[in-house]
């Protein structure tokens, strides 16, 4: 057992003596994730049953300026939930798994923060309605992925899984309880934010920094009766790019992706391996729905049109046969198999990270040229993926990164690799998500100061013994 | 004879180590997940649905106590130690394999083998067991069961056996077929009947079969769940050379047993001894449901007597998704060296269903989890031994299940499930009930 026994007894009398622990086996499995950064061991790992718990604890660690760290499924992928500082708890809130309701008129669902992908999923089905699923572990909570701006195979439609966010309950650091958006106005409505202040803000993309948010609702749409997959290859990223800006503007696709030969593999070469010459270098796919079979067909007939079009502008694009099984990979999520983020890795063995950042899709092929060139030089394979978010006003550009964890040396070279392509995205106006420690030392260094100081007024404000996930914002 | 288990420690260039450090940490093995359509969800490791740190679920948890265990090289200021917690949480897996059936990367067909080596460890150690397992163990070294039970009383049940049974005394009189009832019915009352109802089934389709009586030795598996490899290793390896001298000197062709846990021992342990071979040359080895639904399917036998039941069918980890057959690329000429590529499913799912549904009156519903994402009684791995409270607890969950289907009566194929069950049936009050497919059997007959 490690810490300091009183914090740990005063943790136990507030969660029960089977809810709290310091031993040192439990810390080592909380003290990863995926990707690439260093154990840590946190100090406690607390399962709170209920909210008026989480607010006892918060006061507790207030009390002994203890760092505290929310955590869902632990199955990050930038290492947002390991400690930073020593002595860190850990809010484990894998027992506030309740799915509250699901308000099939209106669309809209109110969960736990311990509710998964898979439990979500199934719920909602029964019922005929959808939720922004990620290419991610089934068993990756539905909160974490939202309030961390998580993608999902919605997003060229619907944007954000943040986005997909109508309401929250949140205990701030201090151990306050509050509502934000129609709950707060109103106990049993939580259909929206607007038209009120916008101050989930504060808590979506903070990671664990300025509240543990205690309930969520999300818009959950219907799942349209019709589904069709269409697939094109280019053989120049720049091609790929054309074909998506003018698809996009349709804003038919619910998803509207790309992915490099490397990428598309399954799981990613480990390490660099060169490109058949007889294979194509890009191969994207959209995912289109329809209410009616005549919408779906609408929607094809746009695909095709759109791919005339570039072909007649000279663009390498061509219609691609897309086997079946991968097909439903793009539809059925959110998936064990085919979607899992482990597939990705699984030759490099051990864990997964990326350069995952929003970017202008004008940059798209300046960067990319750039992060070939890194990854090359490194011997890894630039796995990449480009997608349209909500239209074509922004999108994403990131590279899977495969990390052989048990080796120290081979993870600092695709850590290495992860942070050279940073740096060229930062410079061309990219911003990266979930990111890592390392990632917002380049952040914060680019930053506006305005920008900066605002943060830190408000972690001030909010936070005001700073002990929520301190060290992972980096922002003083 | 010798046996090769694999080690924790183990050197080269494919040892276990290689294989749990695969594991991503993605989680997957948390849940019971299918997409469907529609996407289903369900608990699938007791041991994390119990203590719910990370570390006791799933494969995920496995992983990262073998990394803990064995010095993970990230972490050089930490050592390990053995202390009273870490090993509980070693031993509180009920190694089920549900969280192996989630796995799609190059850990999953090592997942069982790196808890048992753990375990093997612990003990070579001298840390291993947990001390509630000594009187199992002691039982083993000195009467060669885990019941307490002396070596006198193991063929006791087969007083109870009708005059005219045909089952032959094997020890003198040849047969092509050898029942080995296994120490649970021998020694755990609750369960008793399951054998009697076996020798009466099988006298009933006119079956020409032997025992072995007090002459039965444990498989062992039971000792070697709990990293008592030893004792193991000195029970099986009794146990192949009396198959072997039982196929040469009495005609032993096929060996049947109705429990799961003896089942296992046999096609999935026994295979680690380097005289398995030559020991099991021309003997099959048979779960009785296999040998009755492969007669049944024969027409040599159907049963007749109507039974106005609503039931249910509870899959044994150790009959169900134990059994598989895993392609591995060795030598890397497929993918790369190691890597997972497929398994091929010796899982009995099929025979016990279709007996059950051939049974005049029976009306037969799954419950939601089956087959290989089935739900684990929570007896298995030693923890009705060390943790007999939650064992019954967590059972309790599997009858609830099964009374969500409307069932009267839980069928299952192994005496441990069956003891599991019924205790967790009392510790939620509920009628609903667990009997062995035989016992059904022998009423429809």
């Amino acid at each position: 057992m490690v810490g300091n026994t009183n914090i740990l007894g005063e943790l136990k009398g507030i969660v029960g003596d089977e809810h709290a622990t310091s031993d040192k086996h439990i810390m080592y499995a909380y003290s990863y994730d995926m990707c690439f950064v260093p154990n840590k061991l946190p100090q406690y790992v607390a399962q709170p049953a209920n909210v008026e718990e989480i607010v006892e604890i918060m006061k507790l660690c207030n009390k002994t300026k203890t760092p505290v760290i929310p955590v869902g499924a632990n199955t990050n992928i930038g290492g947002l939930c390991i400690p930073k500082k020593d002595n860190t708890l850990l809010i484990d809130l894998r027992r506030l798994n309740k799915i509250i309701r699901i308000d099939e008129e209106t669309r809209y669902a109110i969960i736990e923060p311990g509710v998964s992908h898979a439990q979500f999923a199934e719920e909602l089905y029964k019922r005929g309605l959808r939720f922004g699923w990620p290419v991610g572990p089934p068993s990756g909570t539905v909160t974490g992925c939202a309030i961390s701006h998580g993608i999902s195979g919605m997003s060229g439609r619907y944007g954000l899984n943040s986005q997909m966010i109508t309401s929250m309950e949140v205990v701030r650091p201090t151990g306050d309880v509050c509502r934000v958006g129609s709950c707060a106005i109103k106990e049993d409505s939580w259909h929206s934010f607007l038209p009120l202040p916008r101050m989930d803000g504060i808590f979506t993309g903070w990671f664990g920094t300025t509240g543990i948010v205690t309930k969520l609702a999300v818009y959950t749409p219907a799942v349209p009766p019709y589904v069709d997959v269409v697939t094109c290859s280019t053989e120049e990223i720049r091609d790929m790019y054309k074909y998506m800006l003018e698809f996009g503007r349709y804003e038919m696709a619910d998803d509207l992706t790309a992915v490099n030969w490397w990428l598309s593999q399954v799981p990613i070469p480990y390490p660099y391996k060169e490109k058949p010459a007889d294979q194509h270098k890009w191969n994207s796919y959209a995912v289109l729905y329809g209410y009616t079979e005549k919408e779906l067909e609408a929607k094809v007939d746009a695909f095709h049109t759109v791919i005339k079009h570039q072909q007649e502008l000279g663009s390498t694009v061509q219609v691609t046969e897309y086997p079946e099984e991968a097909k439903r990979g793009r539809t059925e999520l959110p998936s064990q198999i085919v979607g899992s983020t482990k597939n990705y890795c699984k030759e490099a063995g051990g864990g997964i990270s990326w350069p995952g950042t929003f970017t202008p899709a004008n940059k798209w092929e300046e960067v990319y040229n750039k992060w070939e060139k890194i990854y090359k030089a490194r011997n890894l394979s630039p796995a990449t993926r480009i997608t349209m978010y909500r239209g074509i006003h922004y999108g994403m550009l990131r590279a899977m990164t495969p990390i052989n964890k048990q080796s120290p040396e081979e993870t600092e070279n695709a850590k290495m690799a992860i942070v050279e392509a940073l740096g060229a995205i930062l410079d061309a106006g990219g911003i990266p998500y979930k990111p890592p420690v390392d990632f917002n030392v380049e952040i914060n260094k680019r930053a506006d100061k305005g920008y900066l100081k605002l943060m830190c007024d408000i972690k001030d404000m909010i936070d005001p013994n700073g002990i929520m996930n301190p060290g992972q914002l980096l922002i003083r | 004879m010798e046996w090769d288990f694999r080690n924790i420690d183990d050197e080269g260039e494919l040892n276990l180590k290689k294989f749990f450090w695969k594991c991503t940490a993605c989680g997957t093995c948390r849940s019971g997940y299918t997409y469907g359509p529609p996407p289903t969800f369900r608990v699938i490791c007791p041991q994390g649905n119990k203590f719910g740190y990370q570390g006791y679920y799933g494969s995920k948890g496995k992983a990262a106590l073998a990394r803990w265990m064995t010095g993970c090289s990230y972490l050089k200021d930490e050592k390990f130690e053995y202390t009273p917690e870490f090993l509980h949480t070693l031993y509180s897996c009920t190694e089920c394999g549900g969280c192996q059936n989630q796995c799609m990367i190059d850990f999953k067909p090592h997942i069982i083998d790196t808890i048992e080596a753990m375990r093997a460890k612990a003990v070579q150690d001298g840390k291993g067991p947990l001390k509630e397992h000594h009187v199992l163990v002691m039982s083993m070294k000195n009467n060669d069961n885990p019941y307490t039970g002396p070596r006198a009383i193991r063929a006791k049940w087969m007083k109870k056996i009708d005059n005219d049974s045909k089952l032959k005394d094997i020890n003198k009189e040849s047969a092509p077929v050898l029942y080995y009832a296994g120490c649970t019915p021998a020694y755990n009352a609750p369960v008793r009947d399951l054998a009697l109802s076996t020798v009466r089934v099988f006298d009933k389709i006119g079956l020409n079969y032997g025992a072995l009586g007090k002459n039965e030795v444990c498989c062992g598996s039971t000792v070697l769940r709990i990293g008592e490899r030893d004792q193991f290793e000195r029970v099986a390896s009794k146990n192949l050379e009396q198959f072997k001298m039982l196929h040469d000197e009495r005609g032993v062709d096929t060996i049947v047993t109705s429990c799961a846990g003896c089942y296992r021992a046999f096609v999935e342990d026994y295979p680690h001894s380097d005289a398995y071979k030559e020991c099991m040359d021309g003997i099959k080895v048979m779960h009785t449901s296999e040998l009755l639904y492969e007669k049944f399917k024969n027409g040599e036998w159907e049963p007749t007597k109507e039974v106005k039941m609503k039931v249910t069918y509870h899959d044994p980890c150790h009959l169900g998704r134990h059994l598989k057959d895993w392609i591995i690329d060795w030598d890397g000429s497929k993918q790369w060296k190691g890597s997972y590529l497929d398994c091929i499913d010796r899982g009995v799912f099929e025979a016990p269903r279709e007996l059950i549904k051939a049974i005049p009156g029976i009306e037969f519903e799954e419950m939601k989890r089956s087959r290989n994402n089935s739900f684990c009684c929570g007896s298995g791995g030693g923890i009705k031994t060390a943790f007999p409270d939650w064992a019954a607890e967590n059972a309790s969950l599997r009858v609830e299940e099964a009374i969500d289907t409307g069932a009267e009566m839980i069928i299952s194929c192994c005496p441990f499930c069956h003891a599991n069950l019924n205790d967790g049936a009392k510790v939620i009050k509920s009628e609903c009930k667990t009997m062995d497919l035989i016992e059904l059997l022998d009423q429809a007959l």
